[in-house]
């Protein structure tokens, strides 16, 4: 005995829909190689040149780590842009939020007015502010720092704007209820929940930031991005390797540090949230 | 026919917990597995379907054909080829919430499936037709296209028995199956268990005396890891009481008052709640 | 108000215990402030923050800013190609990302892949994670040389990485009764993982890889400017022979597709984790 199964789940036309699917990817990839004009060839590298250039990368230039002083100083460079800008990014972020959430914000078209900024400031591609700033302050890591900054308000302000709009509406207005002042009704109402929230937000934007130091130190922004480049423009590859090393263990390290860091932080709310 | 012949569970530092395990499961048995919660009821059924390797003893079941397999003691691919002939219906909702209703039967039939057809075809069509029967059996035809996930609890539980049917097991193997139902939709359950115990055996692990003496034509009783009961499913309150008795495990019946007689579960039905109840 | 004195000493336990608590917090708190400034302060002298750097690059900055207007229009056309390669680079790299991703995460996942091979395949992650996309572009262009091959390799690695791990996570908390089940009916591992574990990230694969196609893009752009071509090129170009209305044509049209690249992600998202868009 059979019952008719609903044309919809007949595993037949779902296969058949699958199948659809899949081609669709596999002729849509093809069409986005040909335009950029990639075929199978594009990757064909001649094998002598592989391995010439695998003897001009290997052994990485180790050495490179205490003859070079100034590579940690690049390094601690890095890591102090990316520092400073989540600090002050994430600071500033946090200020301007307060002016582009609903309920704490003085008036709607200041409101508008923020968010329009802070939108602005998110879609500006890192490229133009970071070739900008270095002519207007010159090579190295403040202008590095400088775009950092600039691209963590865009981002995390928006993301601080929309978790201070959650911010419990009952708390907000019992306060308010006892005559305090708009900035006292921030202060103890929507900063005690908005502040474990930002606090976490400040450690991915750590990482991140980190990671977005290096190509702006290729361009000129001072740090480890900078060295780089320089030996790659040189073709010592060698050094190159060794540079390519120390960031991967950098930005590996950094993240468990920060990882773990969080993870104590969040562990003891009473000391963030007052 | 499922025979558990001796079966030894234990702990690194040697406590038993389960205690030479043994019985046997034949043809139209409903048998229910009562006990308090540690006494060793999940751990008789996972060790029935291989999820728990016990330390001695042998479970094998027996097909019409005369064929056995073993659950104890194997490969994984004989434990694969075992599984495929024991229906599991767990407690909680076991299906992939992001199958339909219909696709979630279906994979009852997965062990007799070549792996390498499922990735490249799929299911067939007639697989489909039969699953369809099956959740006609649990009365859920009406929702075979939607997504399981978006079931209630009693459903999905309807639709994990329709797998288990779909799959055409040589027994059942309940794991608290109503536990986490409502009166009314477990005895919905126990309803279509019922019936489906006299053309293949189930043997499911209850929490409910009740039910299992309206429902069940065997009951057993594990206590501490041994068998203290092995009978009729009518079982009287003193009985009861030497099963859920209050040894290492944790006492399931509430505290009576000395003295105080207990009514006989067994004919009357409803819960019955008399002084110092907590239930 | 009651003076000090008239309140009860018992009364007051409480309250000075709090007031020593916060005061204890307060300290804490004070200290991490303080640690906090020192460093900003450290790191500050380190990227040569100076006020006056600051004047000067805002008296030099904002004429040089006032210089990109108007936008050369007229180049708008020709820029479309740039942007074109650029889009369908990050694209591409998504598409890869997503299609790689998923074999490497099933690697990846405790529930599902061996212990040797787990480790291996986190640290074939960590490793693509810690690469930044433009260290990978320099190597690779010393491989293939310019245009955008060594980018689209460069992405579609780092993308693997990024878009294994959030998978693994996701399949790592995938209810293990789900896969018991359907393990129970005698299924082998690979058909697990066919029918209860990829319908189940489905949703994640698909909204994780529009979160990277937005990341994607911007990367792209920087890429660009080192050598893969597009609008980046453009862009960085034009800085280079200081033709500012040319750098800021590339910057609106940059803009713009970061913009239209967030609504469509946004939008999709949204309606992945709303549950309806898949399958």
């Amino acid at each position: 005995m059979s019952i008719d199964v609903p044309a919809g789940a007949l595993p037949s036309r779902k296969f058949g829909l699958t199948v659809v699917y899949l081609l669709s990817t596999v002729a849509a990839m093809s069409l986005l190689f040909w335009y950029l004009g990639v075929s199978p060839s594009s990757f064909w590298v001649d094998s002598r040149f592989i391995v010439d250039l695998f003897q001009q990368m290997f052994p990485p230039n180790f050495a490179l780590f205490w003859t070079k002083s100034s590579l940690f100083i690049s390094l601690i460079e890095t890591l102090s842009m990316a520092f400073l800008a989540t600090i002050c990014g994430g600071l500033i972020a946090l200020f301007l939020a307060f002016f582009a959430a609903t309920n704490t914000t003085p008036h709607p078209l200041i409101r508008l007015a923020v968010r329009t900024l802070l939108v602005m400031n998110r879609s500006v591609p890192h490229l133009i502010i970071i070739l900008v700033l270095l002519i207007a302050v010159g090579i190295g890591p403040f202008a590095g720092a400088l775009t950092l900054i600039f691209a963590s308000v865009g981002m995390y302000g928006k993301f601080f704007a929309d978790s201070i709009e959650q911010a419990d509406k009952g708390t907000l207005e019992s306060v308010q209820s006892l005559g305090s002042t708009r900035l006292q009704t921030i202060r103890y109402a929507v900063l005690p929940q908005v502040m474990p929230s930002f606090v976490a937000n400040l450690f991915y934007a750590f990482d991140h930031n980190l990671r977005a130091a290096i190509p702006l130190g290729v361009f000129g922004g001072g740090g480890i991005g900078f060295e780089l480049a320089f030996a790659h423009g040189l073709l010592h590859y060698k050094d190159v390797m060794a540079y390519t090393i120390l960031i991967v263990l950098m930005i590996t390290g950094m993240e468990r540090i920060s990882d773990w860091a969080r993870r104590s932080i969040i562990t003891q709310p009473q000391l963030i949230t007052k | 026919m499922l025979r558990v012949s001796n079966i030894v569970v234990k702990l690194p530092d040697g406590k038993r917990l389960v205690n030479d395990v043994s019985f046997t499961v034949g043809r139209g048995e409903f048998v229910a597995i009562l006990g308090s919660s540690g006494a060793g009821k999940s751990l008789t059924l996972r060790c029935i379907v291989g999820l728990t390797r016990p330390s001695e003893g042998e479970i094998a079941l027996m097909g019409p054909s005369g064929k056995s397999y073993r659950t104890t003691d194997v490969k994984a691919q004989e434990l694969r080829r075992a599984r495929r002939h024991i229906g599991l219906i767990f407690q909680g909702s076991n299906l992939v919430k992001r199958l339909t209703v219909l696709e979630n039967v279906m994979l009852g039939r997965l062990g007799h499936i070549n792996p390498l057809r499922s990735w490249l075809l799929g299911f067939k069509d007639a697989e489909a037709r039969e699953a369809m029967v099956a959740l006609d059996r649990v009365n859920m035809t009406s929702c075979a296209a939607r997504l399981a996930g978006s079931l209630s609890g009693g459903e999905m539980q309807r639709v994990s028995i329709a797998r288990a049917i779909h799959q055409r097991p040589l027994i059942y193997l309940a794991d608290e199956p109503i536990s986490s139902l409502d009166p009314k939709n477990a005895e919905a359950i126990m309803a279509i268990l019922q019936p489906l115990s006299r053309e293949t055996p189930v043997i499911g692990a209850f929490h409910q005396p009740m039910v299992v003496a309206k429902y069940c034509t065997r009951a057993i009783g594990i206590r501490s890891g041994k068998i203290v009961y092995d009978g009729p499913a009518q079982i009287s309150a003193r009985q009861l009481e030497h099963i859920y008795g209050d040894s290492e495990s944790e006492s399931y019946l509430p505290v009576r008052p000395s003295g105080a007689q207990p009514p006989f579960y067994g004919s009357n039905l409803q819960p019955v709640l008399h002084e110092g109840a907590t239930v | 108000m009651a003076s000090p004195s008239m309140t009860p000493f018992r009364q007051e336990l409480p309250f000075l215990e709090w007031k020593r608590g916060i005061a204890g917090q307060r300290l804490k708190q004070a200290a991490i402030a303080g640690v906090l400034l020192v460093l900003v302060a450290l790191t500050a002298w380190r990227c040569e923050v100076h006020m006056k750097t600051f004047v000067l690059g805002i008296d030099k900055g904002l004429p040089l800013v006032g210089m990109f207007f108007p936008p050369e229009w007229s180049g708008m056309v020709g820029m479309l190609q740039p942007l074109g390669v650029t889009t369908v680079m990050a694209m591409a790299a998504t598409i890869l990302g997503m299609c790689l991703s998923l074999p490497c995460a099933l690697a990846a996942s405790s529930n599902l892949a061996p212990p040797p091979l787990r480790l291996m395949m986190r640290a074939f992650i960590a490793l693509e994670r810690g690469l930044p996309e433009i260290v990978q572009m320099l190597l690779l262009i010393a491989i293939f040389g310019l245009g955008p091959i060594p980018g689209l390799v460069a992405l579609s690695f780092s993308s693997i990485g990024m878009l294994a791990k959030l998978l693994a996570d996701a399949i790592e908390e995938i209810e293990p009764h789900m896969l018991e089940a359907v393990a129970g009916t005698g299924a082998t591992r690979s058909q697990v993982i066919r029918y209860a574990v990829i319908p189940q990230i489905l949703p994640a694969l698909f909204a994780n890889g529009l979160f990277r196609f937005e990341f994607n893009v911007r990367a792209g752009v920087i890429l660009g400017a080192v050598g893969a071509g597009g609008i980046g090129y453009i862009m960085s170009t034009a800085m280079n022979s200081m033709d500012y209305q040319r750098a800021c044509m590339a910057t609106l049209l940059t803009l713009a597709l970061v913009f239209i690249t967030e609504r469509v992600s946004d939008f999709f998202r949204g309606r992945i984790l709303a549950g309806g868009l898949l399958r």
